[in-house]
């Protein structure tokens, strides 16, 4: 039997999924009249939208860390020996409680939408009543679907455990991000399904997305680019990105997004493009719900996926298919009412945004079509196959070298009819530099084929020409910063690609059977196998091996890289050992030895690792930037 | 017809062209990059398959395992019904074992034997890639549920 405890504990927490039911539906009706429910106001409702699922979460929460075997998902995804913060990070390690993050986090958006002020009440009160009609239907999921809650009647003694391979810091916070960054398109979404149902979709409703989409943007770039660190250092194959359709389901949205936020700058400034914006705003949240479809109805064969029950990945699909219904007919019907005959300068920043835009739908059909053949051939042939990661580089290349140049000019021409020629007499000295240190490193690392130098020229231009467009001095010859958010952003992506390129050019690989007392060589540094030591940790046993790096006889690193044999579940995993330079990394991971006597190391120099992680740091830190301004500037009015 | 209509129409027709291109480029590209994955019965159905680089899954067989030195070895994959032999050099995963369920991806020579530059690591125990269990399924070898 259950103790008494467990028996309130179900009972509340299932009693809490059902008021915000309630309240959601309340919320909802607000859509067609909002004389139905004068009172409670929009405001009230979205407080106990929030509590409840709030405590819910927080409940579930409490059931890990006392490890209460009781609630079946306790029971399969923890271990009480586990170390507390993965008993913390079990909480979403699993398909339910992942599923409750992902609704709190909606409930959460709701939420802080409602409190925001100047804002039309009719147009707010639409808009949450969209965000709970989502928030009804995940909820209702969650509770006949698969629910958190449910509870067992034997008294286990033991839970069954968290996959080792998710017991990382990293992978507790992981998802989270992740998921904010998804969710955030849903406000994003019902934003514009307002905006629709009103027909105001205007500069007045660009101001107001703006904020949103921008935070949910730079949210799911975070997501993405910890995903990407988790893998560089614990899959142990030395890559960040291999195209797998699991990474591919998160960077689909982010495409999408990464255009919309281009649209929705220009929709402010010149009042143009609103049905684009407004099937942008739609195919984001339809791709983030999609990323999360193929990631948890077991579709994929990868570490992400918790769960195979085609139930949930049916609920997700019509969930999906309804949306993009309701929503497409609705713009069908209303999106003459939306456009305004502004047109745009042939040359002018908003035709080359344009024109990115287009690149990044093209990159975005690459994408969607090397991660959904494999499932169609699998699903209508019952074929089996594989896409080669050298269809996406092969592919996306020449796009990337054309939407580098875009990337590049756009910010330089202005609104209206810029002459082109002007712009470029204006930039020749930054045009010379990056020319001239082009030609240098192709020279010197003797790099000659024609995508890799030009991707490194066009980003080259692109960084140096972000960086001095953010420095300005004003009459005074004091220092302005203009456009912060944006440049850095942009010179990140700059810096991202060269260090993709280069990475994906000079990486080298060697492998290794090594003896205790070994010399191993890679490039000018030789690796002395010292010893190998056996460690007993609380959840884990490990084998560790003791490499000495040195270069010309002086010892500059010790490396440890580790196998670990885990018990809850028996798993067994390699821990790569790093060194972070800031030109190169060095990676070394062992395996588990086929004899006796040597083990198996592979030793990877992987260059620019440091530089690319930084990239992306500067793309990350520029999307807050741009949230944040616009927030202040949004409050200031 | 209108002059709105007819230049939507032109418009309209225009990128449904551009894009039909993209799309065909990209296709090209894709199907130049498809690894199909068989199983050794399958395979030996498909001999013309000789010389592409292809994944093969199936059962590690019992005593098939040797090594020529640290680094090369050879093991047989069966799916209960035929074995192909399988030569591989490099590293092989922690969880590599015979009579358990792998991947190899590599290339079907022309004298039956299969080379292979990668062997595909799985990190749980238990599990078995879904090609494999497919595989053992259609020879009727399949003992999970």
């Amino acid at each position: 039997m259950a103790g008494r405890m467990s028996l309130y504990i179900f009972y509340i927490s299932n009693f809490l999924l059902l008021i915000c039911l309630i309240a959601s539906l309340m919320q909802s009706s607000k859509i067609i009249n909002n004389k139905i429910f004068t009172k409670p106001g929009v405001i009230v409702l979205a407080y106990v939208q929030l509590i409840s699922i709030l405590l819910s979460f927080l409940i579930l929460i409490y059931l890990f860390l006392i490890s209460d075997f009781n609630f079946d998902l306790v029971y399969f995804n923890s271990h009480s020996e586990k170390p507390l913060i993965y008993k913390f990070s079990g909480v979403w390690g699993n398909h339910e409680g992942s599923m409750l993050l992902w609704i709190l986090i909606l409930v959460l958006f709701n939420f802080l939408f409602a409190l925001s002020r100047r804002i039309s009440e009719r147009f707010k009160e639409i808009t949450v009543a969209i965000q709970s009609i989502m928030i009804f239907g995940f909820v209702a999921f969650l509770y006949f679907l698969s629910n958190p809650f449910a509870i067992n009647q034997n008294n286990f003694f033991d839970g069954i455990g968290l996959n080792p391979i998710l017991q990382d810091p990293l992978l507790a916070i992981h998802p989270p991000v992740l998921y904010v960054g998804y969710v955030g398109f849903s406000l994003v979404f019902s934003l514009a399904i307002a905006g629709l149902i009103t027909k105001e979709v205007d500069q007045q409703w660009a101001s107001i997305v703006k904020p949103w989409v921008f935070s949910a943007w730079a949210f799911l770039t975070a997501g993405i680019a910890l995903g990407s660190f988790w893998a560089y250092y614990e899959l142990g194959w030395g890559g960040y990105w291999f195209w797998d359709p699991v990474e591919n389901a998160s960077l689909m949205p982010w495409i999408a997004a990464t255009a919309l936020i281009h649209c929705v700058l220009i929709l402010q400034k010149r009042n143009v493009m609103q049905s684009w914006t407004i099937i942008l705003a739609i195919l984001t949240f339809s791709l983030s719900l999609v990323g999360t479809f193929l990631v948890r109805s077991g579709i994929l064969n990868s570490v992400h996926t918790f769960a195979s029950d085609p139930g949930r990945g049916l609920f997700i699909l019509l969930f999906i298919f309804l949306i993009l219904v309701f929503s497409f007919s609705l713009f069908a019907y209303n999106s003459e009412k939306i456009n305004k005959i502004n047109s745009m300068s042939l040359v002018s920043r908003g035709t080359g945004i344009q024109v990115n835009n287009w690149l990044l739908i093209t990159i975005l059909t690459i994408v969607f079509l090397g991660t959904m053949y494999p499932l169609a051939t699998d699903l209508l042939l019952n074929k089996s196959l594989t896409v080669g990661p050298k269809y996406y580089s092969t592919t996306i290349a020449p796009i990337i070298i054309l939407f580098l140049f875009f990337m590049f000019i756009s910010p330089r021409l202005g609104w209206t009819d810029t002459k082109l020629y002007k712009i470029i007499i204006q930039l020749r000295y930054l045009i010379i530099t990056s020319l001239t240190i082009t030609l240098l490193i192709s020279l010197y690392f003797e790099l000659f084929n024609l995508t890799e130098i030009l991707i490194i020229f066009f980003s080259l231009l692109l960084v140096i020409s972000s960086v001095t467009a953010s420095i300005n001095f004003n009459k005074q010859n004091i220092l302005v910063r203009t456009n912060l958010g944006q440049n850095l952003a942009h010179a990140g992506f700059g810096i991202l690609m060269m260090a993709v390129v280069s990475n994906a050019v000079y990486s080298e690989e060697r492998i290794y059977n090594a003896k205790v007392g070994d010399n191993l060589q890679l490039q000018k540094y030789i690796f002395s196998f010292d010893k190998i030591e056996q460690v007993e940790e609380s959840n884990y046993n490990s084998l560790k091996a003791y490499f000495l790096m040195k270069k010309d006889g002086k010892l500059i690193d010790t490396f440890t890289p580790e196998i670990r044999f885990y018990s809850n579940p028996p798993t067994i995993t390699s821990e790569a050992s790093i060194l972070h330079k800031f030109f190169s990394d060095i990676y070394l991971v062992m395996n588990v030895p086929q004899d006796q006597q040597s083990i198996s190391v592979r030793m990877h120099i992987k260059p620019f690792m440091t530089i690319l992680w930084l990239g992306t740091l500067m793309i990350i830190i520029g999307g807050i930037i741009s949230a944040s301004i616009r927030f202040g500037r949004f409050d200031e009015k | 017809m209108s002059n709105l209509v007819k230049s939507r129409l032109i418009k309209f027709l225009l990128s449904l062209i551009i894009v039909s291109i993209a799309v065909l480029i990209i296709i090209f590209n894709l199907r130049d990059n498809i690894i199909y994955f068989y199983g050794p019965t399958e395979l030996l159905k498909n001999s013309n398959k000789q010389g592409q680089i292809m994944r093969l899954g199936g059962l590690v067989s019992v005593d098939s395992f040797q090594n020529e030195t640290d680094s090369i070895f050879y093991f047989s994959i069966t799916d209960g019904e035929n074995k192909i032999d399988v030569k591989y050099e490099g590293i092989l995963p922690n969880l590599f074992a015979e009579g358990k369920g792998v991947v190899v991806e590599g290339v079907y020579m022309n004298d039956g034997r299969f080379i292979a530059n990668k062997v595909l690591a799985k990190h749980d125990e238990n599990y078995m890639p879904p090609e494999v269990i497919e595989t053992l399924k259609k020879t009727g070898k399949w003992q999970g549920e």
